[in-house]
């Protein structure tokens, strides 16, 4: 028989995690401490945003507006990236990096489609060292022929080869080149036969690096960092850079859809996309394609489990396929893109239950509960990422360079809050009527065509 | 691969630069390389890292004089013949091409060296 005492604590143990679990589900837009928005402003005309996180560590980017969407020529957007943190009139690429490390910090530069990210991840204190640093990488980086020569091409030339060899980034890159055509569409990395060296020359990375640090192109994002503080570095060390310098234009992006397949030797991958939603910034969000994003679905997010999701339960049955379905967002435009990698014939199979998936949620035939699970994991997946220090930069960055408007999670989240089922029968159905972009890459022999599907491309 | 040279110490003071200069361009001329239709860049042994460095650093066109003037050389000593008076290097044409390169290349290195061999000490004064 349990004593009357250890009843009571058992009790009283119940009572206080009870309380917990109402302390845990503080609203999500109030965070414990510190700011979770992010405040904007201007100095010297450069745009910057800031979110003053507790912590002992800052993170800091500049986003530039030259992704591979907006490079005039194939390639340049990689070499801004590879000739970032290179020798500089002050500085040799040695130097900046054995100073880094003294600090502590950590560079590094990326690119997205749309954007180019200069980061840094440092200690607090050193703010004023790395907005110095990134001022200087963006205003007196040495662009020197032997540089681009003996550094940059032989690494974008790796790059090419990592790139090709990889089935689904080829799949997905393809699937935006008929999906966008120009634009959104030009490949993250160009394939090694597209004739780079005849347009990554020394001129043209410098025109372009000028039109990417000028201005109107660029946002300096930080995390950690005092808003005050910020402004001050950023208003000293980014005064004598040039005014001049027009805002590199973006055309609202056309969705087109269409097919592509490509033979390839090493596994198989195949994407299947449809036009989707804008960034929260932009101005076509729909916050119902993440949800549908997340119904369809295929990774799990929870251990030895296929997971909630339609696409994962089908998949279940498939040994060494992978599914994944996300909604990629761009500033104007952006896909449901669903993933399918691994052996050709589960592709094949799979591809049907993708269709035949969109077209029973259009048809009405749409679980209560899976909806809820889904707009749960939507709001999940999208305030993480935003949390998500690395992805928040670029998107504030993004937001800030093309409408004055930083990205601020708190909305999104309750954007997908209010999601409601008709909507996102109504979203699948106008997917299915619209054009499809389909890509296949790999054993054409057993990837299924997209009319095979039931697909209009 | 620079060779020492007292040339800095020497330009500083302009009467020893006068009285030198005279000396130096007879000394270059009686060398024989000009009349090869050489320079003296030309000359600087390159069966090492860091000169070949510099050559790749050339532009093409620069490299291809180069390789030309090496090549019209070796066809000069074969023939045991000096070029023709018109086609010979004069004295404004011996430029160093070659050398800025290499002290770049140098100064790379030895800061590489100096960074590695860095002594750390932690700043005395508490920042305020």
């Amino acid at each position: 028989m349990l004593s009357r005492q250890s009843l009571g604590r058992g009790a009283q143990r119940v009572i206080k995690r009870q309380c917990c679990v109402q302390l845990g589900r503080r609203g999500l837009a109030t965070p414990a401490s510190g700011s979770f928005q992010y405040q904007t402003g201007e100095a010297n005309g450069v745009k910057f945003a800031s979110r003053d996180l507790p912590g002992p560590t800052a993170t800091l980017a500049l986003v530039s507006k030259t992704g591979t969407r907006f490079e005039p020529a194939p390639g340049l957007t990689e070499a801004l990236e590879k000739f970032a943190f290179t020798a500089t009139e002050r500085r040799s690429t040695l130097r900046i990096v054995r100073e880094s490390e003294l600090l502590g910090g950590e560079i590094s530069a990326n690119h997205s489609r749309e954007n180019l990210v200069l980061g840094a991840k440092f200690l607090r204190d050193d703010l004023p060292y790395y907005v110095e640093l990134l001022a200087e990488v963006a205003y007196r980086t040495k662009y020197e022929n032997y540089i681009l020569n003996e550094e940059v091409i032989p690494t974008i030339q790796k790059a090419h080869k990592k790139f090709l060899a990889n089935v689904s980034e080829l799949a997905i890159n393809s699937a935006h080149g008929v999906a966008f055509h120009r634009g959104l569409g030009v490949p993250l990395y160009p394939a090694s036969s597209t004739p780079t060296s005849k347009y990554i020359t020394l001129e043209n990375v410098q025109n372009f690096a000028n039109s990417a640090f000028s201005k109107p192109n660029f946002a300096i994002v930080a995390n950690g960092a005092d808003q005050s503080e910020l402004s001050k570095w950023v208003g000293e060390f980014f005064s004598d850079i040039p005014a001049s310098g027009k805002a590199i234009e973006s055309q609202q992006q056309k969705y087109y859809g269409g097919e592509e397949r490509i033979a390839h030797g090493s596994g198989s991958a195949m994407v299947i996309a449809f036009s989707g939603s804008s960034s929260p910034t932009g101005g076509f969000y729909k916050p119902e394609i993440q949800v549908l994003a997340s119904i369809l679905g295929g990774k799990s997010s929870i251990k030895w489990s296929s997971g909630f999701s339609v696409l994962g339960k089908q998949s279940a049955s498939s040994p060494g396929l992978s599914v994944d379905t996300k909604s990629l967002i761009y500033s104007d435009a952006g896909l449901l893109a669903t993933t399918l990698q691994g052996p050709a014939e589960y592709i094949a199979k799979a591809a049907v239950d993708v269709v035949s998936t969109l077209k029973s949620i259009a048809g009405g035939d749409l679980n209560t509960e899976l909806f809820k699970k889904a707009k749960a994991h939507a709001k999940f997946q999208e305030l993480e990422f935003g949390q998500n220090v690395k992805s928040g930069l670029e998107l504030t960055g993004s937001g800030l360079i093309q409408g004055g408007k930083a990205y601020q999670i708190d909305e999104t989240a309750k954007a997908i809050d209010a999601v409601t089922e008709s909507q996102v029968k109504t979203a699948a159905k106008q997917l299915l009527e619209s054009k499809a972009s389909v890509s296949s890459v790999g054993d054409l022999h057993q990837l299924p065509f997209a009319e095979e599907l039931g697909l209009t491309v | 691969m620079s060779q020492p040279s007292l040339a800095k110490f020497v330009i500083k003071r302009p009467w020893l630069h006068n009285w030198l200069k005279p000396l130096s361009q007879w000394y270059a001329d009686s060398a024989g390389y000009r009349k090869l239709g050489l320079r003296a860049d030309d000359l600087i042994p390159e069966e090492n890292e860091t000169v070949l460095l510099a050559m790749k650093r050339l532009s093409p066109k620069e490299q291809y004089d180069r390789v030309f003037r090496m090549r019209r050389a070796f066809q000069c000593s074969i023939q045991h013949q000096l070029l023709p008076e018109a086609e010979q290097t004069k004295p404004e044409e011996d430029v160093p091409y070659l050398t800025p390169l290499i002290k770049q290349i140098e100064a790379e290195m030895a800061e590489r060296e100096d960074l590695d061999n860095i002594v750390i000490t932690k700043p005395k004064v508490a920042k305020s």
